[in-house]
């Protein structure tokens, strides 16, 4: 191996890590004439870094479930709908005197469903990811939008009932480090789903099936089931995100995960993952995912916030752009 | 008129009708099925009025409708309609407020009003145009690229309007275009617009080169690149004429309403994919045709102005609009699959 290519492997695997740090030094720096490197309303305060990783607690539980089902080569379009409806099912069953921990579970469960339905739409109906989880997205949306009664925005405290008080510490006080439950519980599932990429069958069948369907189905990988167990997946760290949203704004807001699929996509391509199935790591994605959080709350101490579409938006197509490139060189 | 036009070609064809006009003719049936089970529910929807009201009301997306049923046929996806209807229109606003505003939301180019439209349609087209680079040249897939320029596009349409919408200092012969009445009638300019343009598109993919090159592209990307058909140039037009029409969408859009707004065309996107799909419009390309994606669009018009006939919240759109995409594909599915037994 030449002195070339071992760079160019180098950057294949660590770019991301690379792009993590550019970030966070540019946006550090940026502010340098009106702050110190530490100082409060500067990027690198302790404080801020704090309110960036809560803020990201949803999108990091996400990230990793949603590349294990992009590398077997399907698409959720339906997770900012199930996030949103899980948020609002969670803030509901709390509201109406549930505890913590039964109203957790069953907020998970809902998420199940969820992913179990999406599935068996793209499984066993047999239709195309991109139009079954279209349709659970509009579908999932439009229940959310009607459990919250008319003339009110969100479920929140207000007409007889009262929000509890603890209802707002799993998203936001600090059990370690600073950093709430919600955050803990995203580190974990990641932890759980690189295990399951690398160390189970599951993993495997994923990147199996991703890489050659056909190939996957004829050595007797039963694919459907591999596929659905994926949309599960994203179904409970779907919950898992509309809980931790919820939590931590206090209220159930049925439009609370609009938009979570394209930021989604964004991360998981961001990380490297190929859109044809096939590659992809879970630990890049929830890196992507860090990125995007940083460049997104980073960008508000310097332009207004009506650039932030603009600037996700172009993050995205040079995401797309750059991965397309990438995996070209590493084909030929 | 296209209903019309539909049954002509049914008895030419005498012996065995092709599949796609057996759908096509599926989802005619649907529609005015659906509206006639309407105005047994709905008191008062069985009137000449409101048949009148269902298409006019839904002229912008049935135009949008167009272009992105030209690129699934194609085998494409275009999501960036949307985004490009806010764009185009906050940029004609933009181009024709006079220089001398008071704030920096209410000054602009300056430029007569025509010359304004012209360069907003300009700008619509050049992200149609970046959708073709990335779609075309770059080979990545359409979906991930039509909704990034889908926010570039309406990130762009946010920043030059700080997020909120520019409705001052413009000339009075802006509002011209969107609200012109023809004949005499309450008919709108826009709608007499739609309506030609939706008889050009059937024209144009029955009967030229251009509309059946189409369909080979999407129904054989290899066969058709074997036989020589040079299908980069030709998805590279179709994205053109899908922005173009978006673009034109948008500027009558700000025009009606002397403003350029930046939330404009919100979903629009899905609402035209959702009316295509209704239509019978194979996602996997190749398959479909305009008029039944006119005809989606009745479907999805009878099915939400009845719900709200019947005092639902308004709320409940989302979730008749999933099971009418659900039940359009499942019935369209095994329709053809018990045809072709």
């Amino acid at each position: 191996m030449t002195f070339q290519s071992h760079l160019a492997s180098f950057l294949r695997n660590y770019y991301i890590y690379l792009v993590l740090i550019g970030v966070v030094l540019l946006l550090s720096v940026a502010n340098l004439d009106r702050f110190d490197f530490f100082e409060r309303g500067n990027f690198l305060n302790q404080k801020n870094i704090i309110n960036i990783l809560r803020v990201s607690a949803p999108i990091l539980t996400l990230a990793g479930a949603f590349t294990l089902l992009m590398v077997s080569g399907y698409i959720d379009l339906s997770v900012g709908s199930a996030m949103s409806l899980s948020a609002v099912v969670y803030a509901m069953l709390v509201i109406n005197g549930m505890p913590f921990l039964p109203a957790f579970g069953i907020t998970i469960l809902v998420g199940m469903l969820l992913g179990i339905i999406n599935g068996f739409l793209v499984v066993r109906l047999k239709i195309t990811p991109v139009i079954a989880t279209l349709i659970t997205l509009s579908l999932y949306k439009g229940i959310a939008l009607l459990l919250v009664q008319d003339g009110v925005s969100a479920i929140k405290s207000g007409g007889g009932l009262k929000m509890p008080a603890w209802f707002n510490s799993y998203g936001r006080s600090g059990i370690l480090l600073g950093l709430p439950m919600a955050f803990w519980v995203a580190v974990l599932v990641t932890i759980i789903l690189i295990v399951i990429q690398n160390r189970t069958l599951l993993g495997k069948y994923a990147a199996a099936t991703g890489g050659n369907p056909t190939a996957a189905k004829l050595s007797g990988v039963n694919t459907g089931k591999v596929v659905i167990s994926l949309y599960v997946i994203v179904g409970i760290t779907a919950a898992l995100a509309g809980i931790a949203r919820s939590s931590f704004m206090s209220l159930g807001d049925p439009l609370s995960g609009d938009g979570m699929e394209l930021t989604a996509i964004l991360v998981v391509l961001l990380g490297g993952t190929a859109f044809s199935g096939g590659e992809g790591k879970v630990l890049r994605s929830f890196v992507g995912a860090l990125i995007i959080m940083a460049l997104t709350v980073g960008m508000l101490t310097l332009v207004p916030a009506y650039y932030q579409t603009l600037v996700i938006g172009g993050t995205l197509l040079a995401a797309a752009a750059s991965n397309h490139l990438v995996s070209r060189k590493a084909a030929s | 008129m296209s209903i019309s036009v539909k049954k002509d070609k049914s008895t030419q064809e005498d012996i065995k009708m092709s599949n796609e006009n057996f759908i096509t003719l599926l989802v005619v049936c649907v529609a005015i099925g659906v509206f006639l089970f309407a105005s047994l529910l709905v008191p008062n929807f069985f009137q000449f009025q409101n048949m009148v009201n269902l298409v006019t009301n839904n002229w912008a997306v049935i135009s949008l409708g167009v272009g992105v049923t030209f690129l699934l046929v194609s085998g494409n996806f275009d999501l960036s309609v949307g985004g490009i209807v806010a764009l185009s229109g906050v940029l004609a606003v933009w181009f024709a407020q006079s220089i001398d505003g008071a704030n920096a939301l209410s000054s602009g180019g300056g430029l007569p009003t025509y010359l304004a439209m012209l360069f907003a349609l300009a700008g619509a087209m050049a992200i149609g145009g970046l959708n073709a680079l990335f779609v075309v040249r770059l080979k990545i897939p359409s979906i991930i690229v039509t909704l990034g320029t889908m926010m570039v596009a309406r990130g762009i349409a946010q920043v030059i309007t700080h997020g909120s919408q520019r409705n001052t200092n413009l000339p009075d012969d802006f509002g011209l275009l969107g609200n012109l009445t023809l004949f005499g009638t309450t008919i709108k300019l826009p709608v007499v617009l739609m309506l030609s343009l939706v008889l050009v598109a059937v024209f144009l993919e029955r009967k030229t080169v251009f509309g059946r090159l189409t369909y080979w592209i999407g129904s054989n990307p290899v066969a058709s690149k074997l036989s020589g058909i040079d299908s980069s140039r030709h998805q590279t037009y179709l994205y053109l004429f899908s922005a173009a029409i978006a673009g034109v969408v948008g500027i009558l859009l700000a025009s009606e309403f002397k403003s350029g707004f930046s939330n404009r065309g919100m979903l629009m996107e899905f609402d035209a994919l959702v009316i295509a799909l209704l239509g019978g419009i194979a996602i996997a390309g190749g398959f479909g045709s305009v008029i039944g994606m006119f005809f989606g669009a009745i479907i999805l018009a009878v099915v939400t102005s009845a719900a709200t006939g019947l005092v639902l919240s308004p709320d409940w759109q989302f979730i008749l609009k999933a099971i009418a995409v659900f039940l359009a594909i499942t019935t369209q599915t095994w329709a053809l699959a018990r045809r072709n037994r």
